[in-house]
C-alpha cells in the first residue's frame, strides 16, 4: 500500500492556482501598455494583455506566454515580491516605419517555486518560463514495510 | 472566413470552411508594387507553415505544435489550441515566382510582388 503525502496546501489545488491571478496586481496592464492602447486603431490586437496558459508536472509549473514577433533581447522577465512579470517589446515594421508596443503580463507564483532556479526559453513566439518546485512541495510517496 | 483584397482594402467574403480553425492577426499593405502580408503564428513551427496560392485565393495554414506534454496538468487555460488558417483574395495578378516568406519568432512575412499589367502606369501628356 502506498500513501500519497502531499504539501498541505496542495489539497486545495483550485484555489491553490486561481492564487495565480488573485494577487491584487495580476493581470493589470502596466501604465505604458495602457496608453499604447489609447492610439490604438483596433484595441486588442496589438496593446493587448499577453495571453499566458499554466500548466504543472510534479516538478514544475510552466507559463506559457504568446508574444509572436517579439525578439529574446525584448523580452524582460521579473519577480518581485512573488508576482512574475513579463514585459515584452514589440517592433512591427509598417513598410518604412517601425512601431513598437509594449505588451505585459503578471501572474503571481505559489508559495514553495525555487526562485533561484525560474528559466525562460522563447520559442516560435511562444515564451515559456519553468518555475521548479521546491523539494518540500513536491509529492512525496512513502511506502509501508 | 475568406477576404478580398487590393491594395488599398480589406472586405470579407463568405466561407466555406468546416474543420474547426481560427483566424490569425494579420496585417496588410500595399503600394504600387507589392503586397506586404504579415500573419501572427504563434506556437507555430516553421515546419509546419503551408502557403498555397491557386488562382487568386491565398491560403496560409499553421498547425499548432501541441502546447501541453503528456503528463501535465493544465491549470489555467487562455492561449487557443486550435490551428490557424487565413484564405485571403487577391484581386491583382501577383508575381508568383518572386513571392517571398519568411517566418521568424512566430510571425510570417510575405511579400507578393505585383505583375507588371497590375502597377500604375504613368501617361506623358503630349
Amino acid at each position: 500500500m502506498k500513501l500519497i503525502r502531499t504539501h498541505p496546501f496542495s489539497i486545495n489545488r483550485v484555489s491553490d492556482f486561481e492564487g495565480w491571478f488573485r494577487h491584487p496586481l495580476a493581470g493589470l496592464p502596466s501604465l505604458s501598455s495602457f496608453i499604447n492602447n489609447l492610439g490604438e486603431a483596433f484595441p486588442g490586437v496589438a496593446g493587448d494583455k499577453l495571453a499566458v496558459d499554466v500548466h504543472e508536472d510534479k516538478d514544475n509549473y510552466f507559463a506559457s506566454f504568446e508574444v509572436p514577433g517579439v525578439k529574446k533581447e525584448d523580452v524582460k522577465l521579473e519577480l518581485n515580491n512573488g508576482l512574475l512579470t513579463v514585459s515584452a517589446e514589440k517592433r512591427t515594421k509598417d513598410g518604412e516605419k517601425e512601431t513598437s508596443s509594449s505588451l505585459t503580463r503578471s501572474v503571481s507564483v505559489p508559495d514553495g517555486v525555487n526562485a533561484e532556479a525560474i528559466a525562460a526559453k522563447l520559442t516560435d513566439g511562444i515564451l515559456t518560463v519553468t518555475l521548479p518546485k521546491q523539494e518540500r512541495n513536491k509529492p512525496r510517496s512513502i511506502t509501508l514495510s | 472566413m475568406n477576404t478580398t483584397c487590393s491594395p488599398r482594402n480589406c472586405t470579407p467574403a463568405t466561407s466555406g470552411v468546416t474543420e474547426s480553425l481560427r483566424k490569425p492577426l494579420y496585417n496588410i499593405n500595399g503600394n504600387a508594387e507589392a503586397y506586404d502580408i504579415r500573419v501572427e503564428l504563434p506556437g507555430v513551427p516553421k515546419s509546419s507553415v503551408k502557403l498555397d496560392l491557386e488562382e487568386d485565393i491565398l491560403s496560409i495554414r499553421g498547425e499548432r505544435s501541441t502546447t501541453v506534454p503528456e503528463g501535465m496538468k493544465t491549470l489555467h487555460r487562455e492561449l487557443s489550441p486550435l490551428n490557424y488558417l487565413l484564405r485571403l483574395r487577391l484581386n491583382a495578378p501577383v508575381n508568383e515566382e518572386q513571392m517571398v516568406a519568411q517566418f521568424e519568432d512566430g510571425v510570417l512575412s510575405l511579400r507578393l510582388p505585383l505583375k507588371e499589367v497590375a502597377k500604375p502606369r504613368q501617361i506623358p501628356v503630349l
